[in-house]
């Protein structure tokens, strides 16, 4: 056999060896770690079943006033009648009340429940979306540029990780109210507004240091790799070189650490109002009534097990959602 | 003048009156429900009254009760205690001048010479008090108490800049109480209100008449304090013991421990016992964790006690109705309104509006503990008479109900008055305080009115509505009241005169210079007639003033370890009586 002159296609068909391998429907081809990752969670069961729990609290917290209105009640209406003399509710599931009502106060459980997804999930996805953000910018400008940015990026970061976060949480609140006019101008719901963007606030606040300073190591490392030198090397101007030549690479420390922090902040959130730091009445969510409801365990455990079922399956959902998700995008994984 | 549940009802008793001295109601041990409101009492006095006190049947003697208390008691300083718990506990420790017994089944108290031989003598114009000693008491040391203690521990009470939170009755009453401020400063030493002309004479000078006085020298601040001993600050670190038990050690807001004291003599004293030999006090618990350890009495809890009252989420938890305590107190909570601000129409209107079957539901009170009120006086109080202003009862719908509703909005109209606005505060971070607002609020505005709530943090809430001035017109405090005595005059003088705003201590500040008159002229008789008068003094107040809504007269109901013997209630606190407690099995 003779070899082809140039130009011609006969010689490569006589070489097999040398052209692209035959491939088959199912082998991963040409694809960016992104696209190799969502398929290994498609097919891992339990990050299906977690997505569509999360998808569903989601559905729950959209579109609680619907729900609410498909059971005939909201969450602030005062049902005295329906709790005993010694605050005991006289009745449990009933086609009025789905989850019964509240002792004491006989306020209706559902449409507190629904209502009590909504700060969860507002607070968790929003401080996550920001910290991931602020964190990424952070640690790439660090880690990229290096010199004088990264020592005052790294001395910010080291500064907002020293300082301590529930104490931030609580003194905010009145200087937030200081500034808003006093607590005497403002009325109980914006007092509870201002709670709660005062708590998106510290979470966010305090979550991005951790991320910037694990993309700045990153950046550090891959900074010195060929691609990145030969992008610079022709003149690529820096904005392009960060977000186009360093950013894909950096996708799968980003998403695990989202992934991450939404079940934390989720907890972080129930916690802070448990301990009273929080979300504040009227706004309804699961940590102030799980932290009311310790006292009536024994009398109507209802009324504790719906809030603590609710986050307990949420943070499971989200926490192995995430898992499942860093999985996907370790290389090392083969399944 | 607090009132020890200030955390447990934070919603509706913001500060309330320190509880001292009354006989008790006719419901003794019972729950007090509202069936059995006692009825008008004697006042009881017993000047004969000797040691030793009456020992309690089946009672032994030894070991150790603990008492796992969820509130702190700020101070044990003598000169400064005037919360309800404080005056319990230190009646283990200090003796004074005299002190209350409780006779016979229904516990009723009978005032009783302590450390004086007598109730104390009056002069013909009534401003000179002579106190008899008795001899040959001693302090926890073995040194002996002189005549001079006593007069330095009156010196003492007037240094009030030091000790502001006692009682404040000697600086009104006693001679040149408003200009003397103690033995601390200069020529402190010379103060004309007390003189000891012999080891065994107590002689107090008055500026105006004070016929209540052998009550109010039952206070721990009238236990003697020598002068050398005097610390200031600190002596309640080490205080001089002349009761059954002494201080072994002290941790501000931790713990209390006491011991026996050997140099007590049973034989002087007609009210205390030294059954148990130590006292072990737990402060600063958690309520629901520690009643439920002491109603579950295992172990070692057995031997525990709570003083507060039961958190009505436990009352499905308790198996045996002899571990409450049950019996009356002489406190009223009420709902008091300015009436400098809101018009006497309007407070009536409020008064209709007023949800008090839905608001004692989210407030958690309990029906045992807590029946509904309707007057002023509380039945623990002599001189109670029950009487019921038409919807002033404490119970009904108020304007829940939908055609009270529209009735009131309409009267509002007529009177000009619609859309008034109430406005209050309540505390941002307690969610009872925050839902009876909620509750108050979507009533009042069904009813018509227009409201405003402003919410403050639970730390600073005492400050903002004790401030008699202060921008709101609905429910400055005090919001509720103890007798410190069992007589109307530690209520209606101290409350509903107009100088009681300067005091800092007006339900509905009034200023109506014809009740003052009013008052003035029932202070003026003698303690016997002024029983009858009292109670119209108080029906005329509702009747035409209505400062306040009386929303809930107070009951104990606290729960007892298992092996706790004879826990009775004290009547004149509100709370156990600890002097007289044994160990079944010690």
């Amino acid at each position: 056999m003779s070899i082809g002159s140039p130009g011609s296609t006969v010689g490569v068909e006589d070489h097999p060896a040398s052209a692209e391998p035959v491939r088959t429907a199912a082998t991963p081809h040409g694809k960016s770690p992104s696209r190799i990752a969502f398929d290994r969670l498609r097919k891992d069961k339990v990050a299906v079943t977690c997505a569509s729990i999360v998808v569903f609290f989601i559905l729950i917290a959209v579109f609680a006033p619907l729900l609410a209105k498909l059971e005939g009640q909201n969450y602030s209406t005062f049902h005295t009648d329906l709790v005993d003399e010694f605050g005991y509710p006289t009745i449990s599931f009933s086609p009025d009340h789905w989850f019964g009502v509240e002792p004491k106060t006989g306020r209706d459980s559902f449409a507190r429940w629904v209502y009590g997804a909504r700060p969860s999930l507002i607070i968790a996805f929003l401080a996550t979306l920001f910290g991931t953000v602020v964190g990424v910018v952070m640690g790439l400008l660090a880690g990229f540029l290096g010199g004088w940015v990264d020592r005052v990026i790294s001395w910010l970061v080291d500064f907002v990780l020293s300082l301590p976060y529930l104490l931030f949480a609580i003194a905010l609140v009145p200087i937030v109210e200081s500034m808003r006019g006093g607590s005497f101008n403002l009325t109980p719901q914006e007092q509870a507004q201002i709670r709660f963007y005062v708590l998106i606030f510290v979470l966010s606040f305090f979550g991005w240091a951790g991320l910037a300073r694990i993309i700045r190591g990153e950046v550090l490392s891959l900074r010195e790799r060929e691609f990145v030198l030969a992008a610079k090397a022709i003149g690529v101007p820096t904005r392009q070189v960060l977000f186009k030549e360093l950013l894909p690479n950096l996708v799968a420390p980003i998403v695990i650490s989202a992934s991450l922090s939404l079940p934390a902040y989720v907890t972080a959130e129930a916690g802070l109002s448990f301990l009273g730091v929080g979300l504040v009445e009227p706004i309804p969510s699961w940590g102030q009534t799980i932290a009311v409801a310790t006292n009536w365990f024994k009398a109507d455990p209802l009324y504790l097990w719906l809030p603590v079922i609710g986050i307990t399956v949420l943070v499971l959902s989200l926490a192995l959602l995430g898992d499942a998700i860093r999985d996907a995008f370790d290389p090392k994984t083969r399944r | 003048m607090q009132w020890k549940r200030i955390t447990a009802v934070a919603a509706t008793v913001m500060l309330a009156a320190v509880a001292c001295g009354s006989p008790s109601s006719n419901s003794g041990t019972n729950s007090g429900g509202q069936g059995d409101l006692g009825g008008a009492q004697e006042k009881a006095t017993d000047a004969t009254a000797k040691g030793p006190a009456a020992e309690v049947d089946g009672a032994k003697k030894g070991g150790t009760v603990t008492v796992l208390s969820d509130v702190t008691p700020d101070t044990f300083d003598p000169t400064n205690i005037y919360y309800t718990d404080g005056n319990q506990i230190s009646k283990l420790m200090f003796r004074t001048l005299t002190q209350y017994r409780l006779d016979g089944d229904s516990h009723k108290p009978v005032l009783v010479p302590d450390l004086a031989e007598d109730l104390g003598t009056k002069s013909a114009d009534g401003l000179t008090w002579t106190f008899k000693l008795k001899k040959g008491i001693k302090y926890q040391d073995g040194t002996e108490v002189k005549a001079a203690d006593y007069a330095y521990a009156i010196k003492r009470s007037f240094a009030h800049d030091l000790y502001d939170a006692g009682p404040t009755y000697q600086l009104q009453f006693f001679k040149d109480g408003d200009t003397y401020k103690g033995p601390y400063g200069a020529g402190g030493a010379n103060y004309a209100g007390v003189e000891t002309p012999d080891e065994s004479t107590l002689v107090i000078k008055l500026a105006k008449k004070f016929d209540d006085l052998p009550f109010y020298v039952a206070f721990p601040m009238f236990t003697p304090i020598p002068q050398a001993k005097d610390t200031q600050k600190n002596y309640e670190q080490r205080p001089m013991s002349t009761g059954p038990y002494k201080v072994d050690s002290y941790v501000p807001g931790t713990e209390l421990k006491l011991s026996k004291n050997p140099s007590w003599d049973p034989n002087s004293d007609p009210v205390r016992h030294q059954y148990v030999d130590a006292w072990d006090f737990k402060f600063a618990q958690d309520t629901i964790k520690a009643q439920r350890q002491v109603l579950a009495s295992s172990g070692p809890d057995a031997n525990a006690l709570n003083y507060s009252n039961l958190d009505s989420t436990l009352l499905s938890e308790v198996k045996d109705q002899s571990q409450l305590v049950k019996g009356p107190s002489p406190c009223t909570i009420t709902y008091p309104m300015d009436t400098r601000k809101i018009p006497l129409e309007v407070r009536k209107l409020i008064a209709k509006a007023y949800p008090y079957d839905s608001w004692r539901k989210v407030a958690g009170l309990n029906p045992a503990t807590d029946p509904p009120a309707s007057t002023i006086l509380p039945p623990a109080v002599p001189g109670f008479v029950k009487y019921e202003l038409p919807g002033l009862n404490g119970t009904g719908k108020g304007a829940e109900d939908d055609a009270v509703a529209a009735e009131i909005k309409s009267e509002l109209g007529k009177l000009g008055k619609a859309n008034f606005e109430l406005s209050w505060y309540f505390s941002i971070d307690d969610p009872i305080s925050t839902q009876s607002s909620q509750l108050r609020q979507q009533v009042f505005e069904k009813a018509g009115f227009k409201v405003k709530t402003i919410g403050v943090p639970k730390a600073k809430l005492r400050t903002y509505v004790g401030n008699q001035d202060a921008p709101v017109n609905i429910g400055k405090t005090p919001t509720g009241w103890c007798s410190d005595w069992p007589s109307g005059t530690s209520w209606f003088p101290v409350l509903f005169r107009s100088d009681a705003i300067a005091l800092g201590n007006s339900i509905g500040q009034l200023q109506d210079k014809a009740l003052d008159a009013k008052i003035d002229a029932v202070s003026a008789k003698t303690p016997d007639e002024q029983l009858k008068e009292w109670t119209n003094v108080d029906k005329d107040i509702l009747e035409n003033y209505l400062p306040a809504l009386p929303l809930y007269y107070s009951n104990t109901e606290a729960p007892m370890g298992k092996n706790i013997g004879h826990a009775i209630n004290d009547p004149t606190q509100g709370l156990p009586e600890f002097t007289s407690i044994y160990l079944k099995q010690p």
